[in-house]
């Protein structure tokens, strides 16, 4: 506003200066009378309108020597030179008056000339501009509320259409999946995610279900065992080493009970997957040497031969105790399932640039229709069900390789049983 | 020694004071965190044994707090959090072991005197009875006699020298010999034991490593 108001004041100035110069013209080229004809012409102009009454264009007006005036639409006023206000009464009433801004000039011997305009027509534009301002304001809300309005609708639709779905999760019916509607937009972008996160936490459900009732059944035989023994022992036993006994078998029981429990724990803990922030360097070659020395002597316990095979320098990104539980079991289970005079072997190296752990047997094996199956939790291979063990070792591995983003494969090393771990290659840098 | 025992399960608190008592331990029993740091940092206790989930104050905020104030009371958690980075956490914040619940007495037992005894590591050169060991040029002699032995049994036997006159549980073997933290479900411990003492025993009648039935082992030495 403040721009607007500058221009036009000088506007205005430039309209009186423009006056005073056609006046002036006329005063030199043909003297007072001339003079005061132009200033009559020009007032004859039509008036305009300002704050809402008509109101002349300009004021202005021409002095003799004696200060009288010769023409003009505004009083005699003292002579005075440069810009300056002028306060005009209006229809002869002093109580209306307004304030001319314009400049004087002594255009020749006594003879004075002054052009103002009224300086409210500045404010009248502004408010114009102003009321022309909220019009088109106005309109625009209009059409942005309609828009809105119309866009919002289709919006609505389709929070609508995900709300609904949600709700019915909610209510129970985890089965159902937000439609797309094959746009590609943004909108199917999001109800895929949607539908991905959804299937996640159904497999995970699932898996929980599965792990609940798989440890409501499981549990239940040792705990039966447990509850066998002490039930004999206190019908039968009449001595302290009797009683001693039975509590020393006892707390075997409970023992396993709560290896399993501890398992079991483990197993959710890695699934949950929070240990891969854990993740580092790990030296696969070193993890195997360690474990290699560690179970030698163990393996030579059972009459087992354990042979190494531990290539340089194969490391990968992994949590280093998880690693080294993994590959333990793996050897542990290769010494626990197979008989005396077994060769066990335990490999790492790398194949097409990403690592691998190898450990194999010589022993019985696992039948290839069991294979797929002893990595569930509790599941217990028909062969190794006389050796103790709370069907949970491989399921661990399992769940190992998992975090890791490893693949476990169980195949036939006729005769015996091979286990591949592969790790992803690597990417460096 | 006295004991701080941070526990809020009366039952089990009972039964360890009751425990500690039989072997001469006496035990201040809190069941609330603040009163247990008030405590520890006005009086000087052998071992702190910190539950880790107790009111007030927890076990962990516990042992940060007292570590900060530069107390350097050795300290067990006795803890049913069983993660892996609940127990670096718990190292982390300045405990000295970690030990899950359910537990045995004497695991417990044996590792608060592990922990009370942790200030000599600095030597270079290990003595316990006859046997002498170089940390430095890695050798081993009795009476004088050089005995050789691989790496693994080099630690192992470290650790019970450390620990002479002292139960060791397999437990603790597993986690300071080999650095792990679960239970292997092969003789792991008892394989390499064996071939310790068979390199210890070749050339002489007593065998120093007495084992502790369903617990672990010691190392007798004449003091």
């Amino acid at each position: 506003m403040l721009i607007v108001r500058d221009s036009q004041r000088r506007d205005l100035q430039a309209a009186n200066d423009a006056d005073i110069a056609m006046i002036a013209d006329g005063y030199r080229d043909k003297g007072v009378r001339e003079a005061v004809e132009v200033v009559r012409q020009r007032l004859a102009a039509p008036p305009i309108e300002v704050a809402g009454v008509r109101a002349p264009s300009s004021y202005l007006l021409i002095q003799g020597s004696g200060g009288e005036r010769l023409a003009g639409n505004l009083g005699p006023i003292p002579v005075r030179t440069g810009v300056f206000d002028v306060r005009v009464a209006t229809g002869g009433d002093r109580a209306h008056t307004v304030d001319v801004r314009g400049r004087g000039v002594l255009l020749g011997p006594g003879v004075y000339v002054f052009a103002g305009r009224d300086w409210r027509v500045i404010a009248e534009t502004r408010s114009r501009i102003l009321y022309a301002f909220a019009w088109v304001a106005a309109g625009a809300a209009v059409i942005a509320a309609l828009a809105g309005w119309f866009l919002g609708s289709r919006f609505m639709q389709r929070v609508d259409t995900i709300s609904r779905t949600c709700e019915g999760i909610i209510a129970g019916r985890l089965s159902e999946r937000i439609a797309l509607r094959g746009r590609g937009d943004e909108w199917d972008r999001l109800a895929g995610v949607i539908n991905e996160m959804l299937n996640r936490i159904a497999t995970l459900m699932e898996n929980l279900r599965q792990v609940s009732s798989d440890v409501a059944h499981d549990l239940r035989s040792p705990l039966t065992r447990l509850r066998n023994r002490l039930e004999v022992a206190r019908s039968e036993s009449t001595t302290a080493a009797e009683y001693a006994a039975a509590v020393a078998r006892a707390l075997e029981d409970t023992d396993q009970l709560l290896a399993m429990f501890s398992a079991l724990l483990r197993i959710s803990q890695i699934e949950s997957g929070t240990r891969a922030r854990a993740f580092s360097t790990v030296s696969l070659t070193e993890l195997a040497q360690r474990l290699f020395e560690m179970y030698r002597p163990v393996a030579e316990d059972h009459r087992q031969e354990l042979r190494g095979d531990i290539r340089p320098d194969v490391s990968i990104r992994g949590d280093p105790e998880l690693l080294m539980q993994m590959a333990s079991n793996l050897v542990e289970n290769a010494i626990r399932h197979t008989p005396s005079g077994s060769v066990i072997r335990l490999c790492v190296g790398t194949e097409a640039g990403a690592a691998i752990v190898t450990v194999s047997d010589n022993g019985g094996g696992i039948p290839s229709e069991e294979r797929g199956k002893v990595t569930r939790r509790f599941y217990r291979a028909s062969t190794s069900r006389s050796a103790a063990g709370h069907g949970l070792g491989l399921a661990l591995v399992s769940a190992i390789c998992d975090l890791h983003h490893a693949v476990l494969e169980l195949a036939d090393a006729a005769p015996g049983l091979i286990v591949n771990v592969r790790f992803a290659r690597e990417q460096r840098g | 020694m006295k004991v701080l025992l941070l526990e809020d399960d009366q039952e089990l608190a009972t039964s360890l004071i009751g425990r500690f008592g039989d072997i001469g331990y006496g035990v201040d029993h809190f069941s609330d965190g603040c009163e247990a740091l008030a405590a520890a940092l006005q009086r000087d206790y052998g071992a702190l044994v910190i539950d880790r989930m107790v009111p007030g104050l927890d076990g962990l905020s516990l042992m940060k707090e007292l570590r900060r104030q530069a107390r350097t009371t050795p300290a067990i958690y006795l803890t049913t959090m069983a993660g892996i980075d609940d127990r670096v956490e718990g190292l982390e914040a300045g405990g000295d072991d970690y030990l899950v619940k359910p537990f045995e007495f004497v695991e417990l037992l044996a590792r608060v005197r592990a922990i009370t005894r942790r200030s000599e590591e600095a030597a270079t050169r290990l003595v316990a009875g006859t046997l002498e060991m170089d940390l430095v040029q890695r050798t081993v002699r009795r009476e004088g006699q050089p005995i050789e032995l691989v790496p693994q049994e080099f630690r192992l036997l470290e650790y019970l020298m450390r620990n002479a006159n002292r139960t060791v549980t397999r437990k603790m073997l597993l986690e300071n010999v080999w650095g792990i933290h679960f239970d292997p479900h092969t003789n792991v411990v008892e394989s390499h034991v064996s071939r310790l003492r068979a390199h210890l025993n070749e050339d002489f009648a007593a065998d120093p490593i007495q084992t502790v039935r369903g617990v672990g082992y010691r190392l007798l030495v004449a003091s």
